[in-house]
């Protein structure tokens, strides 16, 4: 079952460049993107009752814990909404002349190639095919961060191809001394497998392990968007056609997070404190939010305002983990879900104002909520729930967040980061309210084609970041808790 | 007798990064990046009749066959197609360069060993001619200097991999040998419209997204 996840957009992938008919491309997209997302749901069940999936194949690389299965849900859940998007999306680019018809096909060939590799990176437990499986994830979206083939869009998929590769390969540096760890420790059989190396943890060497966890923070935390290696992300997010935006930001960061947070564990595990990655991931966490902060203030473009929001969060998810204790990491998990949820949603709202405004420019943008009444209402709350408002779910993760720094003790880290969640507050105000209040001239080109799926799709977003806000289903709430267990080292 | 080999080539390898830098030329680039894919290809064909392992001698040929031939070939065929020929301006001069990588290796000797004794000599060098790797791409403004460091910094690491481990499981050396041809061919095609939509190569021109 569980590998019909990999299956099918493999085998999908090429159907698209086959397939003649734009109507045919769309339906496919959706059937495949719909069978992803049930599987997905289904294997969740599976773990919630037996806490792992495991098949024999292929030396059972294949393998589903809490931890892994959340973030394999929010790829298939955002990639779902994402391509009920992108039809109402690539239609108004084919009927504004921005595309061209053979351009949609390269379009759903490489974003299913781009899920099928961030699956892959969330199903393995072996580190080395994890990290194979994280390179092909940039090599896959590159051309969809250059799609418009733009110059400001080139640059950016070139920044972001080498930027990230390096990175990559710093990380699989730390893969290589994380196995010198664990010589004469693992059987071959279970090379760099984590599951082994996490149940071992206590016999690795740990000079080695700690040299493999500095070089795999650094390296996946390119990939991540963490502060002082962000620099490729705004371009990207930001030149990126809005649903592949939405992908960038709510899924693959994940993915990435995703690798330090399984090392983290091997690590800490190791060394029976949080001390030494705990400094480093609260440093690098705290630096991001501040670097975010301090450009949202100052920053001309919607999109990459929304980009640098991503590093905010990403910075407080590694603060999170880096705190380790229980309720953090809860925090942390709970706020990855809330955050994908709600950017992707923001994404998707700046696909339609961009059409329909023509501009990336803040000051351009007037009236918002005049000329798009429905999804301009959403962007318009979108924002309060980014930057941390009750009643949405990123604000209860946040609070809970707060809530553990201050209770483990550490004053002034708590201070410095409600300081900064404020000076964040104030700068998504002040840049992005302008443009819903100020009152503009009707802007120039056609009104936008109705989008009722992705429209529809949007206010399903909103929705679930609504309720989650203050009402966590069971299954959910029990899922994170096995996966703060797994990252804690109780299981 | 195999251990003799086993240190020394790693040494080579180091030395090869040393050459790169002090390279001007593009041709030159591509020369020493052949060169040095040559000598990993000889230690993975040395560890694998050591260890027997018929993996490890199919990885030694897929190296030669990839990273010896093709992808060498393939840059210079891109390469024949852009204007410039020799790289005058680095941010910095070569002297300099060569000073901050010695630097760097010893910097690895003293940062490397601290993990038990169980890292060794090999280790180090090949880890010092990634950060090499890294110098390099970035004090080349050319897009092509990247791509070349790029490719330098993956030959190292899979040096690295391959001398720390005695061969890495099939599967993720196949995975490695898929991204690395995926990751050139996707930087020439993007180097190819870069050149054509800015009239250059020059990577300090790409400066359009800034803050």
């Amino acid at each position: 079952m569980g590998l019909l996840l990999l299956l099918i957009p493999i085998i999908a992938a090429p159907l698209f460049f086959l397939l003649k008919n734009r109507q045919l491309i769309y339906r496919l997209s959706l059937v495949v993107s719909a069978s992803l997302t049930v599987i997905s749901l289904i294997l969740t069940k599976e773990v919630i009752a037996a806490s792992y999936i495991q098949y024999a194949v292929l030396g059972g690389f294949f393998y589903l814990d809490s931890l892994s299965i959340i973030v394999l849900d929010i790829i298939t859940i955002i990639g779902l909404v994402a391509s009920i998007y992108s039809i109402g999306y690539l239609e108004e680019d084919l009927g504004r002349g921005k595309i061209s018809e053979d351009q949609i096909r390269t379009y759903y060939l490489l974003m299913y190639v781009f899920i099928f590799t961030m699956i892959l990176a969330a199903t393995v437990k072996n580190m080395g095919i994890m990290w194979v499986a994280i390179e092909a994830t940039t090599l896959a979206s590159v051309f969809l961060v250059g799609f418009y083939s733009t110059k400001e869009s080139l640059e950016a998929a070139w920044k972001y191809l080498i930027i990230c590769s390096v990175g990559i390969a710093i990380a699989f540096l730390g893969i290589i001394f994380l196995h010198l760890s664990s010589l004469d420790v693992l059987t071959d059989a279970q090379f760099l497998d984590w599951v082994a190396l996490s149940e071992h943890a206590k016999a690795l060497k740990t000079p080695a392990l700690r040299l493999a966890f500095l070089f795999i923070a650094i390296g996946f935390g390119t990939k991540a968007g963490l502060a002082p290696m962000h620099t490729w992300l705004p371009g990207a997010h930001s030149q990126a056609p809005s649903p592949i935006s939405a992908l960038l930001s709510g899924v693959l960061l994940n993915g990435a997070m995703y690798g330090i947070i399984r090392t983290v564990t091997i690590v800490n595990k190791n060394l029976n404190s949080s001390q030494f990655t705990g400094q480093f991931l609260i440093a690098i966490g705290l630096l991001s939010v501040g670097i975010a902060a301090v450009i949202i203030l100052t920053q001309k473009e919607y999109k990459s305002l929304l980009a640098y929001s991503s590093i905010e969060h990403m910075g407080i998810i590694a603060l999170a983990i880096g705190l380790f204790t229980p309720q953090a990491v809860f925090g942390g998990l709970f706020h990855m879900i809330n955050h994908s949820f709600t950017k992707s949603m923001l994404f998707f709202a700046t696909g339609s104002i961009l059409h329909r405004f023509g501009t990336n420019k803040i000051d351009k943008v007037k009236g918002v909520l005049k000329v798009l009444p429905v999804t301009g209402t959403a962007f318009y709350l979108g924002l309060f729930a980014i930057a941390g408002v009750p009643p949405f779910s990123i604000f209860a993760s946040e609070l809970g967040i707060i809530v553990s720094i201050f209770v483990d003790g550490r004053f002034i880290i708590g201070s410095a980061f409600i300081l900064l969640l404020a000076v964040i507050f104030t700068g998504i105000a002040l840049n992005l309210f302008k443009m819903f209040y100020s009152d503009g001239p009707e802007p120039e080109g056609e009104p936008l084609k109705i989008n009722p799926a992705g429209t529809v799709a949007i206010m399903l977003l909103l929705l679930v970041i609504f309720t989650t806000g203050f009402y966590m289903p069971e299954g959910l709430r029990s899922l994170i808790y096995n996966a703060q267990m797994i990252i804690m080292g109780v299981k | 007798m195999t251990k003799i080999y086993l240190d020394l080539l790693p040494a080579l390898i180091l030395f090869s990064s040393f050459i790169l830098v002090s390279n001007k030329r593009i041709a030159s680039y591509i020369r020493t990046f052949r060169f040095q894919s040559l000598l990993i290809a000889v230690g993975a064909g040395v560890i694998g009749l050591e260890t027997g392992r018929i993996d490890v001698l199919l990885v030694c040929l897929l190296m030669v066959a990839l990273k010896v031939i093709y992808i060498p070939n393939l840059l210079n065929s891109t390469f024949a197609n852009v204007t410039y020929k020799v790289e005058k301006d680095f941010f910095f001069n070569i002297p300099i360069l060569i000073i901050a990588c010695c630097l760097l290796v010893v910097f690895s000797y003293l940062a490397i060993p601290t993990a038990d004794g169980i890292i060794n000599v090999q280790v180090a060098n090949l880890v010092s001619a990634v950060l090499i790797g890294l110098i390099f791409m970035i004090t080349r403004k050319k897009a092509f200097g990247q791509i070349v460091g790029f490719l330098v910094i993956e030959n190292g690491l899979f040096a690295t991999a391959m001398f720390a481990t005695q061969g890495l499981p099939f599967i993720i050396d196949l995975g490695m040998f898929i991204d690395l041809l995926t990751a050139v061919l996707v930087m020439g095609v993007l180097v190819f419209r870069i050149s054509d939509e800015f009239d250059s190569v020059d990577v300090n021109r790409l400066n359009n997204l800034k803050g």
